[in-house]
């Protein structure tokens, strides 16, 4: 199944849903593609118009154009996802509001879309390291 | 059409593999992948099914110790590349969850061996007595 990870570029994140089965959907992946058909000169810092009109399907035009640009990569991969894995608190995941805006928008995206989602804390510990693992492979083999 | 696949490998902290034994291992496979050894692994680059099946043999060198995602630009990408004074945007992350990934390498140990997620009590707000004990120094 095809399970949409937020932060979408989380190593961990990708690493454990392909180890335990499932094809994770990631923004490398969909920068990668940027990179070898369009082109692109630096994606995902410049776009195309069709990236700019697949943004605003999903925020207004009065949006910060970070979020709809933010969002004209990842709101396709929500669309196409069958499940969802969200880890909270993650400490290189903030910023200004703009990421933060995307980061609540991103779950708002996948809540609306009613595919199971699984929330996981970034671990502090071995122990909640251990819960995570535990967590993840309970939810993926119950997706199967 | 074949499709390139670009991946970093990422060796857990608690491993015993060095980037050294990584890059050596995949290059006396002699498959037909661009290696690349760096400091948290190595970055590997060739056919989707070829990387694939690289990984998948490398990763019996420590089963829970090696990580690997894909990488959206190519090996030695000059957008990238440190040698062409490439950005890295995306280093701070990496470094973060490198740093952790021992908690996940443990955790995957502990989950082969049978062990389960444990029912924690959620945190709750810092009440204003206990945020005025840790401010005021008496």
């Amino acid at each position: 199944m095809k399970i949409f990870i937020d932060p979408p570029n989380s190593l961990i994140l990708y690493d454990l849903v392909e180890r335990f089965g499932h094809e994770p959907l990631s923004t490398m992946a969909a920068i990668q593609e940027k990179i070898d058909r369009t082109e692109i000169d630096m994606p995902p810092m410049n776009v195309s118009l069709e990236d700019v009109m697949k943004g605003l399907k999903y925020a207004g035009i009065e949006v910060p154009s970070g979020v709809r640009g933010r969002l004209a990569v990842w709101g396709p991969m929500i669309e196409d996802a069958e499940a969802a894995i969200i880890m909270e608190d993650c400490p290189y995941s903030f910023g200004c509001v703009g990421c933060h805006r995307t980061n609540l928008m991103v779950r708002y995206l996948i809540k609306r879309k009613g595919i199971p989602v699984l929330d996981v804390n970034y671990p502090n510990d071995e122990d909640e390291g251990k819960d995570i693992v535990a967590k993840i492979k309970e939810f993926l083999e119950g997706l199967k | 059409m074949n499709v390139r696949e670009t991946r970093l490998i990422v060796i857990s902290p608690a491993s015993h593999i060095t980037p050294d034994q990584l890059t050596r291992t995949i290059h006396a496979m002699g498959k037909n992948v661009t290696v690349k050894e760096s400091c948290y692994g190595a970055v590997i680059e060739g056919e989707k099914e070829v990387v694939r099946e690289v990984i998948s043999e490398v990763r019996k060198l420590d089963v829970n110790g090696i990580f690997s995602k894909v990488r959206a630009f190519r090996v030695a990408d000059p957008r990238r590349c440190r040698a062409h004074h490439g950005t890295r945007p995306g280093f701070a992350q990496l470094e973060q969850e490198w740093e952790d990934l021992w908690k996940i390498h443990r955790g995957l140990d502990r989950t082969d061996k049978g062990e389960k997620a444990s029912v924690r009590t959620e945190r709750k707000k810092l009440s204003v007595e206990g945020f005025k004990r840790i401010c005021e120094v008496k």
